[in-house]
């Protein structure tokens, strides 16, 4: 049996069936690129009458778009009737694409699913072929709402009765994620709000300090840490309850008092005391870390079973549940999130430290877990409190050895301390929830003045003033590379060859050879700086080969789009986006006028040699 | 089932399934505890006993799908009491027969035109948009883009200025093309970062991020938007809250949006919307509307064709068994597993 079935029997088998048109969403552009080659000896042509209309149809999106006149697919696309859609073409041919689907006129496009949502437009039959999209460098599985995205393009109103979504194997695909996503319900979103150097800069210049907190909190995200810390109340005035028969005794603190005398009974012999010796960052993870808690690992997840502290270890350990039932031991800094997600749990004093039916329930619930987890936001206390030495030298002073509470403090110490710990880690969270984002801003604060764009008073400097209007990626490296005087030779193309390389931010293989000595020396001092930035920004990729398109396209105006498409082996539609968000960030550096007017300028003339051929199709 | 049956299977389950079954149907749910879940569930089951039913045994059939496979000691409520609650719950592998692919198919075909009448949840969002701010979380191919286009017009009658926004400048062309046609190209404008086209005009299309910068030089006092007579945001695709790089604008754009502009936000159907309307009622002048439903127009079937060019229904039902996903076709099912059996092991793969 081949692997997949073959396109052109894919298309029959539809038509046969009157289930075009159709969309078939494939795993990648080059598959979609295989499907149409497939068809060019495929003897499944079109009645003369049809494939009239569709060249009437086209001709028409062509006169308004010329750059798609000679495309190489249009005559596959008129025999046929199919046409391929993905990130790889021109926005025109798109453009054409779907204007033939919405008149009727094609049995079937074929697609990636990666961009699902900019396929906007229906037919009666989607056909799907994979279960998991590749999402930066890994392949992840379709949510619900994915897969009911992609199928909600089957069934056009008014123009089919009925809609059919059409599952269709290809290695790798798993059935089961795509009957849950058919039969499922979407799932809740989750906000993924991040505080940028621009958006601090642009808050502090409408509004002064002391307001942001309050405009913070008007966030979703605000909004969905608000309703956890809710459920953590409530989980808190139900534990105030219990902890009710383990109020004060003869000393008010008697927990505290217990342990310490209970701590200094046991390690009379041993006085050396284990030292913590963790970072605060991690002390401040452990209570965190109780059994139950999942957690992401370098590799995947897990759910913590314990946490210990062994003979001759500085650190603390876990034991931890892993996807396949594995119980691994590792140290606590080994953990690389801190998920807002436990799990109920029965413990138990011995492997595997929970009882059996938590441990399958566990396994389970590990396999079932959604692909994003809010992450727990942990607060770093500067100030924690050991146990002081003192106390455990003056063993005499412990009044608990004759106290008449003894047996009582001591039956209910366990209970009452375990309670007490779950407390105080739920009014942890409960504060780091509220406080987070706050916390985020104000780090980005610091940074900002630690670079001059904001005073001590947290006013923008001069150069604050002007840095906000950069609101792109890297924001921060470019305006240092405009403090650096990078850009003052006021040559256009290595401008606009830079703003390039930090634009595009996809890691498509695309080979350009010749990159002059200008853009070079340019490019390697950006790398630099960016390298020196490193601790505060995530550097981008700094392709050389798309620099050095750009700057060909800039540097000479008689290059035609097919001369540039031939010196790179990138696909159109990559080479239209570079483009395309080149002039997105030079919009934004022309934006500058008034404090750096020859920049702007530059810009601006930049933009003018852009803008020419395919790039003044659209706007 | 009874009251005191729904009642009891309630008490029994964990009380994150009863803040998922409560999610939409109980306002601020979060804050309650499980026995006041329980009561305003109830409570609110006399509106729609039957959907809460389904939705519970949808819940209850998630939680224990994977052990349907059978290991022993998986945790599950009584079994009695489980029997009891869901005496007509279909049971996978039953008796019940499966579809044919005849009957799947029938009804294939075009629809006879029909005068153009309003769905009730569209009439719905077009009178609540006047007033106050709405969300709109329904199925793709529902007909959000008519909402769309009536709340513009009647804002526009008002003279008023409408800004339509979307995650992608692709989108954003077809819009300026759609609209120009819908309401004459005058009227339509279309803005992005190095250009303007008709940026006078009445109704403005724009990128989101667009949209939130310009907003952002408002509020610095640089720029006039006209945002005095800004009367409508539209924000579509707004599901693009949840994207990892992106999400942010959306909030930034929602947070910094006029007040006395009325927010229109659509999305494709969401697990919470309830949730994003909420938010938006702590945050803005008015109480905000939610105009949600899940049920799609045009029905949808499914099918699985296996390379060989067999076509079969992919479940047991003509249908799509909603919380069912283990109602597979017995055919689907064996041609299923037939081409695990002949691509996996093979070695032929290239991963
Ligand atoms: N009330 C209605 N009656 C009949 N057809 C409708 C109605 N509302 C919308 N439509 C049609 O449904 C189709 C899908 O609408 P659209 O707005 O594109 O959906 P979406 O919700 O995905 O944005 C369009 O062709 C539209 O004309």
């Amino acid at each position: 049996m081949p692997p997949s079935i073959h396109p052109v029997d894919l298309i029959a088998a539809l038509r046969q069936r009157h289930l075009t048109p159709a969309i078939v969403f494939l795993t990648s552009r080059r598959a979609c690129d295989e499907a149409m080659e497939a068809f060019d000896h495929a003897d499944l042509v079109l009645p003369p009458v049809r494939q009239e209309a569709i060249g009437t149809a086209l001709e028409r999106v062509i006169a308004q778009y010329p750059s798609i006149t000679e495309h190489p697919l249009i005559p596959i696309v008129q025999r046929i009737g199919v046409a391929a859609h993905h990130a790889g073409h021109l926005p025109s041919w798109k453009i054409a694409i779907e204007e033939l689907m919405r008149q009727g006129h094609l049995d079937a496009v074929f697609a990636t699913t990666t961009l699902a949502a900019g396929v906007d437009f229906p037919a009666r039959t989607v056909v799907i072929t994979q279960s998991s999209i590749r999402k930066s460098r890994d392949f992840t599985d379709l949510t619900i709402g994915e897969v009911q995205q992609v199928a909600g393009r089957a069934g056009r109103r008014g123009k089919d009765h009925v809609g059919f979504a059409v599952i269709t194997p290809s290695p790798y695909i798993d059935l089961a994620v795509l009957t849950k996503g058919l039969t499922g319900q979407p799932e809740a979103i989750d906000s993924q709000f991040t505080i940028s150097y621009p958006m601090v800069l642009n808050l502090l210049k409408a509004h002064p300090h002391e307001q942001i907190q309050g405009i913070l909190a008007k966030s979703f995200a605000q909004f969905q840490l608000n309703q956890r810390a809710e459920l953590l109340e409530h989980k808190l005035d139900a534990l105030h309850v219990q902890m009710e028969p383990f109020g004060p005794r003869v000393c008010t603190d008697w927990i505290t008092q217990w342990q310490t005398f209970d701590h200094a009974r046991r390690h009379r012999h041993t006085r050396h005391q284990t030292h913590r010796s963790e970072s605060p960052e991690i002390s401040a993870r452990l209570p965190f870390l109780s059994p139950g808690r999942v957690v992401g690992l370098s590799r995947g997840r897990g759910i913590v079973l314990r946490q210990y502290r062994s003979k001759g270890q500085k650190t603390s350990m876990l034991t931890i549940l892993r996807p396949d039932g594995a119980v691994t031991e590792c140290p606590v800094t080994s953990v690389k999130e801190v998920y807002d997600r436990t799990c109920d749990f029965v413990e138990t004093p011995t492997y595997p430290w929970c009882s059996t039916d938590t441990f399958d329930r566990l396994s389970h619930q590990l396999e079932e877990l959604p692909s994003r987890l809010p992450v727990l936001p942990i607060l770093t206390s500067t100030s924690h409190e050991p146990l002081p030495d003192a106390i455990v030298q003056s063993m005499g002073d412990f009044p608990c050895p004759t106290c008449p509470s003894r047996p009582a403090c001591q039956k209910d110490f366990i209970t009452a301390s375990r309670l007490r710990q779950e407390q105080q880690r739920h009014a942890k969270s409960i504060q780091a929830l509220r406080a987070s984002l706050w916390h985020r801003f104000q780090e980005r604060v610091n940074v900002l003045q630690k670079f001059g764009y904001l005073t001590l008073a947290t006013q923008l400097t001069i150069e604050g003033e002007w840095a906000r209007l950069i609101r792109i990626d890297h924001s921060l490296l470019i305006t240092e590379l405009i403090r650096a005087e990078a850009f003052t030779g006021g040559d256009l193309s290595l401008l606009a060859g830079i703003l390039a390389s930090l634009a595009h931010d996809d890691d498509r293989p695309g080979a350009f050879p010749r990159i002059s000595a200008g853009l070079s020396s340019l490019l390697g001092q950006v790398r630099k700086l960016a390298e020196s930035l490193s601790p505060y920004e995530d550097p981008p990729l700094l392709r050389a080969d798309v620099a050095a398109l750009v700057e060909r396209w800039v540097a000479d105006p008689t290059l035609t789009w097919i001369g540039l498409c031939r010196l790179t082996t990138m696909a159109e539609g990559d080479i239209y986006r570079l483009l395309a968000r080149t002039l997105e960030f030079l919009s934004q550096v022309q934006a500058l006028k008034s404090m750096h007017p020859s920049l702007a300028e530059s810009a601006s003339r930049a933009i003018t040699l852009i803008r020419r051929g395919v790039l003044e199709e659209l706007p | 089932m009874t009251t005191e049956e729904l009642e009891q299977l309630l008490a029994q389950q964990p009380v994150a399934l009863l803040h998922r079954l409560a999610r939409g149907r109980v306002h601020r749910q979060f804050r309650a505890g499980k026995r006041r879940l329980i009561e305003l569930l109830l409570q609110h089951s006399g509106h729609n006993r039957a959907g809460l039913e389904s939705d519970l045994q949808t819940l209850i059939g998630e939680r224990h799908a994977p052990s349907e496979s059978g290991s022993p000691h998986i945790h599950r409520p009584p079994a009695i009491a489980h029997k009891k609650a869901s005496p007509h719950r279909a049971e996978p592998e039953s008796t019940e027969t499966a579809v044919s692919l005849s009957a799947w198919l029938e009804g294939i075909g075009v629809p006879a035109p029909q005068p153009f009448i309003p769905d009730p949840w569209q009439t719905e969002a077009l009178s609540a948009v006047s007033e106050t701010d709405v969300v709109i979380s329904v199925p793709t191919g529902s007909g959000k883009t008519y909402v769309a286009v009536e709340a513009a017009r009647r804002a526009m009658e008002d003279n008023r200025t409408v800004i339509y926004t979307s995650p992608l400048k692709a989108l954003s062309n077809t819009k300026y093309t759609e609209f120009s046609k819908t309401f004459g190209p005058d009227k339509v404008g279309i803005l992005t970062g190095d250009r303007q086209e008709n940026g006078q005009a009445p109704l403005l299309i724009m990128t989101t991020e667009i949209l939130r910068n310009l907003l952002y030089d408002a509020a610095s006092g640089e720029i006039d938007i006209r945002l005095d007579t800004l009367g409508l945001v539209i924000l579509d695709e707004s599901q693009y809250i949840a994207d990892p790089e992106r999400g942010v604008v959306w909030e930034e754009t929602i947070i910094f949006c006029p007040s006395q502009a009325k927010l229109l936000l659509l999305s494709a159907s969401i697990g919470n919307p309830q949730d994003i309307a909420d938010w938006l009622t702590s945050i803005r002048s008015t109480a905000c509307r939610l105009v949600r439903h899940s049920k799609r127009t045009v029905p949808l079937r499914a099918g699985y064709l296996h390379p060989n060019g067999k076509l079969t229904p992919l479940f047991r039902t003509v249908g799509i068994p909603y919380g069912h996903p283990n109602q597979l076709h017995p055919e689907a099912k064996r041609l299923f597993l037939e081409y695990e059996d002949e691509t996996l092991p093979s070695g032929r793969q290239r991963r």
